[in-house]
C-alpha cells in the first residue's frame, strides 16, 4: 500500500468515526441522569430484565426523565443485577449500585432522581473518587484489575457499533491496515502472546506458520465453543464487546492472507449469538468488514457458526469436523489446521480471549503489552472465578499474580469464616491445588509445573466442606460423557476411571484402586487420540498427589471427609436442642423422612432419608439441632414410634 | 420407524420442506439445517431426517450420525414445560444433584425423559453461565437461582395455579 | 524409496507409505484393528499400532506416520506393549465374550491379538462394562451385535467406498456411540444383498448377515 492509499484510508476511518460521535452526540442529553443496567446473561439470570422495566415503568409514572442505557457485564456476578447511576445534578459522583431488585429500582427512582437522596444504605461506591462517597477504585476487587481484553466490556453498549467506535474502537484494524502484513505478524510475536484457550501456544508462530502456507484461501476461526462447565468469560465478552474479537479476527486475517472468516459460537448462549450476529451486521453495513475494509483492496467476511454444545469441538480438528458437517470427532494431528484446515485449507483457530487481545497490542504497540505480566506469560489472565468465595465473578489481573492474592484480596475469600480447601483451575483438563500452592503466580507455566493448567479459565474455590474426591469424579463424568468415542483410552478408560472413582465415592473401593487410577490415568494420557483424552486424568492425578488423605478417608474408613459423598454421611437430630413441638423440618422434608419422637421432637428416618440437606436449612439457627455425620453409623438410634401420635389425623 | 406427527409438526414439517429447497446443498450447511428443524419442532423426528437426507444426497444414517453427536439434537418431542437442571462445577459443588434428584421424584421420570402426557421433561445441562446464583435450574426460558429442594416444589404449584387460573379464564369467556 | 531401521533390521519402504504398512509388509507385525490398506487417512482411532521412534518420547500410532528416510523405528518396547495391553484390556472389557456362540470364533482379531500380546480374554482387574444388549434387528440383511463391536469403523469404510455413500453410520457418542443402521429399510435392499462387504470385513462378528 502507497503512503497515498495510507492517507486515504487515515480519511475513511477518520470519517467513521466522526459520524458515529455525531450519532452519539444527538443522542445522550447531558443534563438527564443516565441509569447503567448490565444485561449479559448473568444479570438477566439474577433479575436484569425485571429490574430495567421497573426503571422504565417508575420513570414513566412519576414523569421522571432519565436515559437507560444497557450494558453489557462488568464482570461482578456476585452484585448483579448492576445499576450505575450517574446523576449530575444532585452532586454525588456516578453510583455502582449492586443486587437492584425491582423494589430497590423504584425507590431509586424516587428517592435518588426525585429527592436527590442517592440511598447511602444501598451503595456499593462511587465510580470515581470523590469526597462524599468511597470510590470502587479504593476496593481490591476494582484496583487490582488490569483490564486489557475486558477494558470496554460493562462499559459500552455492545449492540451498537457506535459506542466501540467511540470508544476508540477498530483503530488496530486502521493502524493494521497500513502495516505490511509480516510486520503484523512480527508485532503479535514480539508481543510474546500465548493462545488463551488453553495450552498456551505462540500466537505469532501460529500466524506465521499460516501466512507461510501457501493458499489461495485460507481461514480464520474465533473458537467461541466454551464448554468447560464453570467458565463463562468468552460468553461474556461476546454479550459486552463483540467488535473486539472481531477487530482482531479481522487483523489476523490481514496478517496471514485470510479471506473468510468464522465465529463458532455455542448455540447454548442464544444472547451472544443474536449480539455477535448484530455485531458483524452492522460492521459490514459500515464497510469495516466484508469487501473492501475501509475503502482498501482488503476483503474479510465474518460468518457466525452455532456450535450444537458437544465439548470435543473445541478442540481444533472436532471443530472444523463439525463446521464441515460432521460428527465432531477430532482427528490425528498432524497435519495441523495451520496446514490443513477447514476443506483443507490453512486455518488459523485462536480463542475468543486471543483475538480480543490484538486489537490493543497493535494500538499500543507490543512493548505496552509486555510491560504486563510475566516474561514467558505476558499480558492478562481473565478467571470466572466461581464456588465458595465472596466476590464470584470475572477477573481480569495480570500474569504473575498469585493465587492467594487473587483469591484472597481480589475475591474477597472464602465466606462463612470456612477455611480453604482447594482450588481448581483448568476445568474438567486441570488439576486441583492445596493450600501449600497459594503462591503459586498465576502464569502458563508455573501453574502447568504445579499439576493444573491454565486451560480456559474457569476457577473453582472450595472450602473445607468440599470432597476432592467427588470433584474428581463429578469431572470424570463429565469427560467421559463428552467424550467423542472415536479412540479406545477415551472411550473406554474414562469409563473405568469414573467407575471406579464411583464405587470409592459411595464406600465400596478396593484396596488397590488407587493404583489402578493410577496405572489407567497414565496410559490414557499416552494412549489418547486427542487433547480431550489427554487431559482428562488430569483432575484425577493431582487429587491423588495433593489429597490422598481424602480418597484413604474414603476406601479404609468408609467416611467422607467433607461430609458430601451422600452415601457416606447421615443426617440426624440432636434431641437436646431440638425444640418440643417445632414443625420446621417437617414440611421441608421431600420424602416425609422426618418423625415425631415419644417426646414430642423430630428424628429422621434413615431409610426414607435422601440426604438433601433441606432439614438443616429450615431448622431455626437458635435451636441448630440437625446434625451431618460421616460415617453413616454415628447417628444414634432413635426409634419411630410405632403408632404415630397423631393416627386419628391421618 | 416414522414418529407419529401431530397435524401442527405436519404443517411445519412442509415448512421445512420448502426452507430445503431454497438452501444449498453444500454439506456444510447440514448442522445448521438441523438447527433450523429443531427451532421449529423442538426435536428431529424422522421424517425430517429423511428429508434432510434426500436434500444433502446422504443417507438417513449418516444425517443421524451427524444429529445424535451433538447434545443440542433429540429425537423425542420435549414436554410443554422442559426443566434444565444446571449441572456446572459451581451447581455441583453446591448440590446440583439433589436438585435434579427432587424433579425426578417429583416428576417421576430420569433425566431425558418426557412425562407421558407430554407436559415436562428433564434435562441435564453443562453451565448456564449465573454461577453466583448456583445452583440453578430452568422452566422454559425462566432461570431459578439458588435452587433448594423446597422451591422445587414452589414452583410446581406455581405452574398448576397458572393452569387452573388459565383454564377459569378460558370457561369465563 | 525411503530406508527405515525397524527393531535392529533396515528395511525399504515404498515413500509416502504409512509406516504401518511398510512393517506389516515386510512381514514385521504391529497389533492394529481399524486400519485397511486402502485407507488414505486411517481413523487412528483403535490405538493398538504403537510403535517407538527414536527422538519421541512416547510411543506413536504407527499409522500416522510417513515413512522417511533414516527412521529408527522399535515395535516391542515395554512403553509399546505396556499401551497395546491397555487398549486391548479395555477393547475385552466391553466385549461380549461368549466365543463359543459367535460365529466369529477363531478368526476373531481380538482372540488374535490376545494371544500375540498374551492378554487373557477375561481379566479380573478390568471387569465386564456391558451395553444394553439390545441387538440391532432394523435392517433387512444385517443383525448388528453392539456388545461384540470394537467401533474400529471398517464396515462404513467399505461400504463408503463401494457404494458412494454408506447406509451405516457411527451414531451417538462416547461411551454409547454404536453403528447405526437408521434409515435402513429406504435403502436399495438388492445393493446390500449383492454386496456383504461390511459383514466381511468385520473382525470381530458384530455385523452379521441374516441368514435365510
Amino acid at each position: 500500500m502507497t503512503v497515498a492509499n495510507h492517507q486515504a484510508l487515515k480519511a475513511v476511518f477518520q470519517r467513521i468515526r466522526e459520524q458515529a460521535d455525531q450519532r452519539k452526540t444527538a443522542d445522550t442529553d447531558g443534563a438527564v441522569p443516565k441509569i447503567t443496567i448490565g444485561m449479559a446473561t448473568c444479570g438477566i439470570a439474577a433479575g436484569a430484565i425485571e429490574t430495567k422495566q421497573t426503571f422504565e415503568q417508575a420513570l414513566a409514572e412519576r414523569r421522571v426523565e432519565a436515559q437507560i442505557y444497557t450494558v453489557g457485564c462488568i464482570g461482578h456476578c456476585y452484585a448483579e443485577p448492576v445499576v450505575i447511576i450517574d446523576h449530575p445534578d444532585s452532586g454525588f459522583a456516578p453510583i455502582f449500585y449492586h443486587n437492584v431488585t425491582a423494589g430497590k429500582a423504584k425507590m431509586l427512582v424516587r428517592q435518588f432522581l426525585i429527592e436527590g437522596d442517592p440511598c447511602f444504605e444501598h451503595i456499593y461506591g462511587a465510580m470515581e473518587t470523590n469526597e462524599m462517597i468511597p470510590s470502587v477504585t479504593e476496593f481490591d476487587r476494582f484496583n487490582q484489575e488490569v483490564r486489557v481484553v475486558m477494558e470496554k466490556c460493562g462499559h459500552i453498549n455492545p449492540e451498537e457499533i457506535d459506542d466501540y467506535l467511540v470508544s476508540g474502537g477498530y483503530s488496530g484494524l486502521a493502524q493494521a491496515l497500513q502495516m505490511a502484513p509480516e510486520d503484523i505478524v512480527a508485532a503479535i510475536q514480539h508481543a510474546g502472546l500465548r493462545g488463551r484457550g488453553g495450552a498456551g501456544f505462540s500466537t505469532g508462530r501460529k500466524w506465521a506458520l499460516a501466512r507461510e502456507a501457501e493458499s489461495l484461501e485460507k481461514v480464520v476461526i474465533c473458537n467461541a465453543d466454551e464448554g468447560d462447565p464453570g467458565a463463562y468469560m468468552d460468553r461474556t465478552i461476546i454479550e459486552s464487546n463483540p467488535h473486539q474479537v472481531l477487530e482482531g479476527m479481522a487483523i489476523c486475517a490481514r496478517a496471514v492472507g485470510a479471506h473468510q472468516g468464522i465465529i463458532y459460537v455455542r448455540a447454548e448462549y442464544p444472547l451472544a449469538v443474536k449480539i455477535m450476529t448484530r455485531a458483524i451486521a452492522q460492521a459490514e453495513t459500515m464497510g469495516i468488514l466484508g469487501r473492501h475494509i475501509f475503502e482498501t483492496d482488503f476483503n474479510f467476511r465474518i460468518k457466525l457458526f452455532q456450535g450444537s454444545g458437544a465439548f470435543v469441538c473445541g478442540e481444533e480438528t472436532g471443530m472444523i469436523r463439525s463446521i464441515e458437517g460432521y460428527r465432531g470427532m477430532p482427528q490425528h494431528r498432524p497435519p495441523y489446521p495451520v496446514v490443513n484446515g477447514l476443506k483443507g485449507q490453512p486455518t488459523v483457530i485462536n480463542n475468543v480471549k486471543t483475538l480480543a487481545c490484538v486489537p490493543p497490542i497493535i494500538e499500543k504497540g507490543y512493548s505496552w503489552f509486555r510491560s504486563i505480566g510475566t516474561e514467558e506469560s505476558p499480558g492478562t489472565a481473565i478467571f470466572s472465578v466461581v464456588g465458595d468465595v465472596v466476590h464470584a465473578g470475572l477477573v481480569e489481573i495480570p500474569m504473575g499474580v498469585t493465587l492467594r492474592e487473587l483469591i484472597f484480596d481480589i475475591c474477597g475469600g472464602i465466606p462463612n469464616q470456612k477455611a480453604f480447601k482447594a482450588v481448581q483451575i483448568g476445568g474438567p483438563s486441570g488439576g486441583c491445588l492445596p493450600a501449600a500452592f497459594l503462591d503459586t503466580p498465576i502464569d502458563f507455566d508455573s501453574l502447568t509445573q504445579a499439576g493444573a493448567m491454565m486451560g480456559s479459565g474457569g476457577m473453582v474455590v472450595m472450602d473445607e466442606d468440599t470432597c476432592v474426591a467427588d470433584v474428581s469424579r463429578y469431572f470424570l463424568d463429565f469427560t467421559q460423557n463428552e467424550s467423542c468415542g472415536k479412540c479406545t483410552f477415551c472411550r473406554i478408560g474414562t469409563r473405568h476411571l469414573l467407575d471406579i472413582l464411583e464405587r470409592i465415592t459411595k464406600g465400596e473401593g478396593q484396596d488397590d484402586d488407587l493404583q489402578r487410577l493410577q496405572d489407567l490415568s497414565l496410559d490414557i494420557k499416552k494412549g489418547s487420540l486427542c487433547g480431550l483424552g489427554k487431559t482428562a486424568p488430569n483432575p484425577i492425578l493431582t487429587s491423588i498427589r495433593y489429597f490422598k488423605e481424602d480418597y484413604d478417608a474414603h476406601l479404609k474408613e468408609g467416611r467422607c471427609p467433607g461430609l458430601v459423598c451422600r452415601p457416606l454421611i447421615a443426617y440426624y437430630i440432636d434431641l437436646d436442642k431440638c425444640a418440643r413441638g417445632c414443625d420446621a423440618c417437617v414440611g421441608c422434608c421431600p420424602t416425609n423422612a422426618v418423625f415425631t419422637t415419644s417426646t414430642r421432637k423430630k428424628g429422621i428416618d434413615q431409610q426414607l432419608c435422601v440426604k438433601c440437606g433441606e432439614c438443616v436449612v429450615a431448622c431455626p439457627p437458635e435451636y441448630d439441632a440437625v446434625r451431618k455425620v460421616s460415617p453413616p453409623h454415628l447417628v444414634p438410634a432413635i426409634e419411630r414410634p410405632a403408632q404415630p401420635e397423631n393416627a386419628e389425623d391421618a | 420407524m416414522n414418529d407419529v406427527l401431530t397435524s401442527e409438526e405436519k404443517a411445519i414439517l412442509a415448512d421445512i420442506q420448502q426452507y430445503l429447497s431454497e438452501s444449498k446443498r453444500d454439506r456444510s450447511r447440514l448442522i445448521p439445517v438441523l438447527q433450523y428443524i429443531q427451532a421449529r419442532l423442538a426435536y428431529i423426528p424422522y421424517q425430517s431426517i429423511a428429508l434432510v437426507a434426500a436434500h444433502f444426497n446422504l443417507a438417513p444414517a449418516e444425517v443421524y450420525g451427524v444429529a445424535s453427536f451433538y447434545n443440542q439434537f433429540r429425537f423425542n418431542p420435549p414436554g410443554k414445560y422442559p426443566v434444565k437442571v444446571c449441572l456446572g462445577t459451581a451447581c455441583h459443588v453446591k448440590g446440583a444433584d439433589i436438585i435434579l434428584e427432587n424433579f425426578e421424584r417429583k416428576l417421576e421420570i430420569k433425566e431425558g425423559e418426557t412425562t407421558p402426557d407430554r407436559e415436562f421433561s428433564i434435562e441435564r445441562v453443562a453451565c448456564v453461565g449465573c454461577c453466583a446464583l448456583a445452583p440453578v435450574a430452568l422452566l422454559g426460558e425462566s432461570v431459578h437461582g439458588n435452587m433448594a429442594p423446597s422451591k422445587v416444589e414452589g414452583i410446581f404449584t406455581r405452574i398448576q395455579v397458572e393452569k387452573e387460573m388459565e383454564a377459569r379464564q378460558k370457561s369465563e369467556k | 524409496m525411503p530406508t527405515i531401521t525397524v527393531n535392529g533390521q533396515s528395511i525399504e519402504a515404498q515413500s509416502g507409505m504409512s509406516l504401518l504398512q511398510a512393517c506389516l509388509e515386510k512381514g514385521i507385525f504391529i497389533p492394529n484393528l481399524c486400519y485397511l490398506k486402502a485407507m488414505t487417512e486411517p481413523p487412528a482411532s483403535c490405538r493398538l499400532c504403537f510403535v517407538e521412534i527414536e527422538g519421541q518420547p512416547d510411543p506413536v500410532a504407527a499409522c500416522t506416520i510417513t515413512v522417511a528416510d533414516g527412521l529408527v523405528v522399535s515395535t516391542d518396547t515395554s512403553a509399546v506393549r505396556q499401551l497395546q495391553r491397555t487398549a486391548l484390556q479395555l477393547l475385552l472389557s466391553v466385549h461380549d465374550i461368549d466365543c463359543k456362540n459367535c460365529p466369529a470364533n477363531k478368526q476373531c482379531a481380538l482372540q488374535d491379538l490376545a494371544k500375540f500380546l498374551k492378554v487373557p480374554l477375561k481379566n479380573k482387574p478390568t471387569e465386564t462394562y456391558l451395553r444394553e444388549p439390545a441387538i440391532d434387528e432394523t435392517h433387512p440383511h444385517l443383525t448388528y451385535y453392539p456388545n461384540r463391536c470394537i467401533l474400529c469403523g471398517k464396515c462404513i469404510y467399505v461400504c463408503q467406498t463401494r457404494h458412494g455413500q454408506s447406509s451405516l453410520s457411527f451414531a451417538k457418542r462416547g461411551f454409547d456411540t454404536v453403528i447405526s443402521f437408521y434409515g435402513a429399510l429406504e435403502i436399495d435392499q438388492q445393493a446390500c444383498d449383492d454386496c456383504q462387504q461390511c459383514a466381511q470385513v468385520c473382525p470381530v462378528g458384530a455385523l452379521v448377515m441374516k441368514s435365510g
